[in-house]
């Protein structure tokens, strides 16, 4: 009986111990999903400087496109719109330019945007929401008429077919 | 348990015959695929004949399995506990971290910096005291009592809110941060107790530093218009 036994043991052994090695691999690849998985570790802002300059480089250049107007040339702005907006922001920036080539012309108007920083608050691979701060002039030539204002802004923005766009615009 | 063994090592020794049939069946290149592959199965055994039993391929892989079960154990089990060590240690998950914990303490060190009631300043100036550090914690230390007088005197309470706050760069070496927020202050003039509170909207960029696991605001500045 003690010998069966015993050969029962030997023979398990090795079994048992793998049994233990493979639950010890296997809390470890659990503790290791639970550390990746949180949403601090699934935000890729700032952590990730290559993303996040890129992001950063892209609201900055198109903000100051589609922010800056010149009566005499409405046409840059509405083509880098095109280009940059997208969505809800597509829709909205639609009705303010709308209302902007109604006074324009008449008031000559000139807006230029300078975006000062673009601070990027959440970030995956294809999406973002950044915090925007804008400057603003604005020029009636009509009668020298000038104003500065300061502008801050959420910005989100999603990228498809490799390209990022602006899909929504909101003042802060 | 020992039938089950047998029958593994039957189809093991199955196996390699097949192995074996098909590869002097195909061409000339095959065949030398085959000599190649030949030792594998060869070495694998000696290992179970070394365990003590003669003879048949049946009864030397019995131990080979519980050799192999433990091999593959201890991979799976290093593989996990890598995993594990190297989520642990990984410097983009700790600046994530670093990143969300800054962006709070900037936000709220913003919000204390903002605030002021002109009932109970000292409280306030102890707050502001507080979330700073530096030259700045300093300044607000030497704030002394007459300049408390003319906080006082000045009747206003100022209530801070962030609408909106990130992180502009992030510096782990340095142990410094800069946190950028849109501000809505809200100021009641209790010299004029039947006028509306005012509301103003600032931008705000915040230098942070990191003492003692605690981030505390070195400087605190509002973004200017700069048209260049």
């Amino acid at each position: 009986m003690t010998r069966l036994r015993s050969l029962v043991t030997a023979r398990l052994t090795p079994f048992v111990v793998a049994g233990l090695l493979v639950l010890v691999g296997a809390y470890g690849l659990w503790q290791a999903q639970e550390l990746r998985s949180t949403t601090a570790a699934e935000n890729l802002a700032v952590v990730d400087a290559t993303l996040t300059a890129e992001i950063q480089s892209f609201v900055t250049t198109g903000l100051n496109q589609v922010l800056t107007y010149d009566y005499t040339d409405p046409e840059a702005t509405t083509s880098a719109a095109d280009q940059v907006l997208a969505g809800d922001a597509r829709d909205e920036y639609d009705t303010l330019f709308a209302d902007l080539q109604e006074k324009a012309p008449g008031q000559q108007l000139k807006l230029t945007a300078v975006v000062q920083s673009v601070a990027v608050k959440e970030a995956t691979q294809d999406s973002a929401v950044v915090l925007v701060f804008l400057d603003q002039t604005s020029q009636r030539v009509t009668d020298n008429q000038g104003s500065v204002s300061a502008a801050q802004l959420s910005v989100t923005v999603e990228k498809s077919d490799n390209t990022w766009s602006i899909t929504e615009l909101q003042p802060l | 348990m020992r039938q089950q063994i047998q029958t593994a090592g039957e189809l093991a020794a199955d196996q390699t015959e097949e192995e074996h049939e098909t590869s002097s069946l195909t061409s000339t290149e095959a065949s030398t695929d085959a000599s190649e592959a030949d030792p594998a199965p060869d070495t694998s055994l000696p290992s179970g004949a070394g365990a003590g039993d003669t003879g048949s391929t049946t009864r030397t892989a019995r131990p080979t399995l519980g050799v192999l079960a433990l091999i593959i154990g201890a991979v799976i089990a290093i593989v996990g506990s890598w995993w594990w060590w190297s989520a642990a240690h990984d410097d983009q998950l700790a600046a994530a971290q670093d990143r969300d914990s800054v962006l709070i303490a900037g936000t709220e060190g913003i919000e204390t910096l903002n605030t002021l009631d002109h009932r109970d300043p000292a409280a306030d100036l102890a707050a502001w005291e507080d979330v700073t550090t530096g030259q700045m914690q300093d300044g607000i230390a030497a704030i002394d009592d007459n300049q408390r007088q003319m906080l006082a005197d000045e009747q206003k309470i100022a209530t801070a809110e962030v609408v909106d706050a990130a992180v502009l760069d992030l510096d782990l070496k340095s142990d410094r941060a800069t946190v950028v927020a849109a501000v809505e202050i809200t100021v009641v003039d209790d010299a004029t107790p039947d006028s509306e509170p005012t509301l103003k909207r600032n931008r705000f960029s915040a230098q942070m530093k990191l003492v003692d696991g605690e981030w505390k605001i070195e400087n605190l500045q509002q973004v200017a218009v700069s048209l260049s």
